[in-house]
C-alpha cells in the first residue's frame, strides 16, 4: 500500500507544479473582459505565447503517466481518494509561492482531508 | 465581481464535470486492466507507457479529461469558485460507486468513512474563500 500511495503522492506533487505555474502565468496577464470575444480570443493568445503555460502542461502530462502506473497496481475507489491530497499540496504551494493567506477554516478542512486520506490508506 | 448564483444550468455543468471525471478514471482503470501491466518498475516503465499508449480506451480516458476541463472553466467563468469546489467534491461519492458497479470493488464501511471526511474538508475549504 505504501508503494500507490508515494506514486499519487509524487503525481499530485507534478500535477500542482503544474496548476501553480499555470496560475502564476495568468495572474500576469491581464483577464478577459466578459462579454467581450476579441478579448478571450486575446487571452488566449497569450497564453500561448508564455512559456511557462507550456512547461506547466508538461508538468501535468508528467503528473497523468505516474497518476497511471499508480493505478494501475491499486483499485480505483482506493487511489482516486487520495488523489484529494492535491488540497493540501495545492494551499502549502499558495502559501509558498503564491503568497496566499491561509485561515483556521482552510486548516480545519486540509485536516479533515488529510484524515479521510488516513482513514482510507489503512482500510 | 463576485460571480455567486448557482443557477440551474451552472449546476448541471458542474454535475456533468463531476459525472465526467468519474467516467474518465473509470475508463483509465478499465484501460489500464486491459492493457495488463499490473506492477510497474522502472524495468517496464517504457513498455507500460508504450502499450497504454495505444490503449484506446486509455485515450478516451484523456479525451474525457479535456472535455471536462473546458466545461470546468466555462462553469467558473459564471460562479465563484466557493460554490463551484463543493458540487465537483461529488466526484468523490460517485468515484466509489462506479467502482463498486463496473469494477467489482468491494467498498469497506472504513473507506466511504474516509471519503466522507474528504468531502467535508473540501467544503471547509470552499467556505473560507467565501469570506
Amino acid at each position: 500500500m505504501l508503494k500507490p500511495l508515494l506514486l499519487i503522492l509524487v503525481a499530485e506533487l507534478w500535477g500542482v507544479t503544474g496548476q501553480i505555474l499555470f496560475k502564476k502565468s495568468v495572474n500576469s496577464l491581464e483577464p478577459p473582459r466578459l462579454r467581450c470575444a476579441a478579448s478571450y480570443l486575446n487571452f488566449v493568445r497569450c497564453i500561448l505565447r508564455t512559456r511557462k503555460i507550456w512547461l506547466g502542461l508538461c508538468f501535468v502530462a508528467v503528473g497523468t503517466v505516474v497518476w497511471l502506473t499508480a493505478l494501475a497496481q491499486t483499485e480505483l475507489s482506493l487511489a482516486f481518494p487520495i488523489k484529494s491530497v492535491q488540497y493540501v499540496l495545492i494551499l502549502i504551494a499558495a502559501r509558498l509561492f503564491l503568497h496566499e493567506r491561509i485561515d483556521a477554516m482552510k486548516l480545519a478542512g486540509t485536516l479533515f482531508v488529510i484524515a479521510g486520506i488516513v482513514l482510507i490508506t489503512v482500510s | 465581481m463576485r460571480k455567486n448564483r448557482l443557477t440551474f444550468v451552472v449546476f448541471v455543468m458542474l454535475i456533468m464535470t463531476d459525472i465526467g471525471e468519474s467516467i474518465a478514471e473509470l475508463l483509465l482503470k478499465k484501460g489500464l486492466l486491459h492493457t495488463g501491466i499490473l506492477a510497474v518498475s522502472l524495468d517496464n516503465l517504457l513498455e507500460f507507457v508504450a502499450r497504454n499508449a495505444s490503449s484506446c480506451l486509455i485515450w478516451c480516458g484523456v479525451a474525457v479529461y479535456m472535455v471536462n476541463f473546458l466545461i470546468w472553466i466555462a462553469a467558473l467563468s459564471r460562479v465563484d469558485l466557493s460554490i463551484a469546489l463543493p458540487v465537483a467534491s461529488t466526484s468523490y461519492l460517485f468515484v466509489p460507486i462506479l467502482s463498486v458497479i463496473f469494477l467489482n470493488e468491494q467498498v469497506s464501511l472504513v473507506r466511504w468513512a474516509g471519503v466522507a471526511l474528504i468531502i467535508a474538508g473540501i467544503h471547509f475549504l470552499s467556505r473560507s474563500t467565501r469570506s
